[in-house]
């Protein structure tokens, strides 16, 4: 009895702030483990320190700075256009079920072709230019944004809607006032997810159509077999990608604090 | 800016389309409600109550006959008819005060008179202090005060409450019980309020109607004499308790085994409601 008490208390007091680095730490420390007993070649596998002195030079010379500002940039603009239209679009058919009768077969038509299967004829529209890169991540965010934001719509509750009635709201005041409140959560869900969708699209454009950027250097890194320039871009992408991520986390939550109180 | 609370309702018949055949929930109910009568209304489930109220506060629209408050057509919803559901109904991402003022969007009051009007209001219902407090902190009862509040906070010349305390414990409900009379007293408004407890019909209304179902239509009317305050232990309340009861259960017992294969559908009509009575915005 004492026992188990004892062994069910000790899982508990350990914050998630001590969890969550426990697996990159192993991963970690298997990967130095591995590069020094060279279980893979270093040309497949290069050590953590290398990778990090790469980072490094990456960093010094201006490369890291340069390309992940680049990349960023793409997304943000890509991101902030296709979430947009997609907001809009999502709320324009969650309201008007008319409008979802027009539009609906042609989005999933659309929705249905994987971004990456846009790139050759989105690159016979616009070239290889920014234009392509920008169009193909708000595609990839615009899909999700879309049907998350429809879903969370319907799903507000239609007891809801009726207090708006009966306190005569507009359209816009129900929209403002019930509605988008209502939805926050599924909203919320389809940002994150059409974030995560830019970044897969940004580093697939890049790979095929760029000079530069996060996803040019790791096309670059592989060709020249600098493995380490590779992974020093992969880190690079993850890390930028965690971090938008736990930014879309913090609004959600401001915008949800009534949970908290 | 608050009316008489004269209702008058007029052979209000009301139908809906169960797979595709019509199914009468209102029969040519006829009612007259007087200028700041306590009035309940109590039957079975599937009479058409609920249905009643709604079409009182315009919340549906589609049916035939007239509702008339104060000489005027009910076409839609209005401030001057406040309604209480069954569930508070409050929205969670806003406060107590938040959600009392949302029901003051629309009234055309300054900043100062809304927030003076919110907070009498929430005094009136008892619950200044909570104000700030969001609707998953208050237990059910303090939950349903702050939804009478919002019902309240226009001044309508009519107050329906759609079987306000039937999720309450009956400590709650009987507290709350009084508070709606006092509040009534207070504000001397028309109240409407819909039950199935005949105790509580009998103890807050000056007139109980007793519905009968199937379709839903006006089966008796008990007028209730005792002066207030009111004693739940009187004796000339609970001899007309009785007789309520027996109105109640001859309504449901009259006419069988028709009654039960009625207020099935009705019931399963009733659970659409929220769909047919709002327009799509």
């Amino acid at each position: 009895m004492r026992v188990a008490k004892i062994s069910a208390r000790a899982w508990l007091p350990i914050p998630p702030a001590i969890i969550a680095p426990l697996f990159p730490i192993v991963l970690l420390a298997l990967w130095s483990v591995s590069a020094r007993f060279g279980w893979l070649p270093p040309q497949i596998l290069p050590s953590p320190g290398e990778v990090w002195a790469a980072l490094l030079d990456m960093a010094h010379s201006g490369d890291l700075a340069g390309n992940a500002g680049i990349s960023l940039l793409r997304v943000v603009e890509g991101f902030a256009a296709g979430s947009v239209l997609g907001l809009l679009l999502g709320v324009a058919m969650g309201l008007s079920p008319k409008t979802e009768d027009y539009v609906k077969p042609l989005f999933t038509a659309f929705a249905q072709v994987p971004t990456l299967g846009w790139i050759p004829f989105l690159m016979l529209l616009v070239g290889i230019g920014e234009p392509l890169k920008v169009l193909v991540i708000a595609k990839a965010a615009f899909v999700p944004v879309t049907l998350n934001t429809l879903a969370g719509i319907r799903a507000v509750p239609p007891m809801y809607r009726e207090v708006g009635a009966l306190f005569r709201f507009s359209r816009w005041q129900l929209l403002r006032k019930v509605v988008l409140p209502a939805a926050v959560p599924p909203i919320f869900t389809g940002l994150r997810y059409g974030l995560t969708h830019a970044w897969n699209a940004l580093v697939a454009v890049e790979l095929l159509a760029s000079a530069e950027g996060l996803g040019y250097l790791l096309v670059w890194g592989r060709q020249m077999f600098w493995l380490d320039t590779m992974m020093a871009a992969m880190l690079i992408i993850g890390i930028v990608g965690f971090t938008l991520d736990r930014i879309m986390a913090a609004v959600e939550a401001r915008l949800q604090r009534w949970r908290l109180a | 800016m608050a009316g008489q609370g004269h209702l008058q309702i007029d052979s209000v018949s009301k139908a809906f389309r169960v797979n595709g055949a019509p199914l009468n929930v209102l029969d040519s109910v006829d009612l007259s409600v007087a200028p700041g009568e306590f009035l309940t209304i109590v039957g079975a489930s599937g009479c058409g109550k609920s249905t009643l109220l709604r079409l009182i506060a315009g919340l549906d629209t589609e049916f035939a006959g007239n509702v008339v408050l104060d000489g005027k057509r009910v076409i839609e919803p209005s401030l001057d008819r406040g309604l209480v559901f069954q569930e508070p109904r409050l929205f969670p991402w806003l406060t107590v005060a938040q959600n009392v003022a949302l029901g003051l969007l629309n009234a055309g009051l300054s900043k100062a008179q809304k927030s003076r009007s919110v907070a009498e209001h929430i005094a009136l219902v008892g619950l200044t202090g909570f104000q700030d407090a969001y609707p998953h902190l208050l237990s059910g009862g303090m939950a349903q005060r702050a939804a009478i509040a919002r019902g309240l906070v226009n001044r309508p010349g009519v107050l329906l409450l759609d079987e306000p305390f039937g999720s309450l414990d009956a400590l709650t409900r009987a507290r709350l019980q009084d508070e709606l009379q006092r509040i009534w007293a207070a504000e001397g408004i028309t109240m409407l309020l819909v039950t199935h407890d005949v105790e509580e019909a009998v103890y807050l209304g000056d007139r109980v109607v007793v519905m009968a179902p199937g379709p839903g239509r006006i089966a008796a009317t008990f007028d209730v004499p005792q002066p207030r305050p009111r004693d739940r232990a009187n004796p000339a309340l609970a001899r007309l308790q009785d007789r309520v009861m027996a109105a109640l259960v001859s309504t449901t017992s009259e006419q069988s085994p028709a009654p039960h294969a009625a207020s099935r559908p009705a019931l399963a009509a009733r659970a659409f409601l929220p769909e047919q009575g709002f327009r799509p915005i």
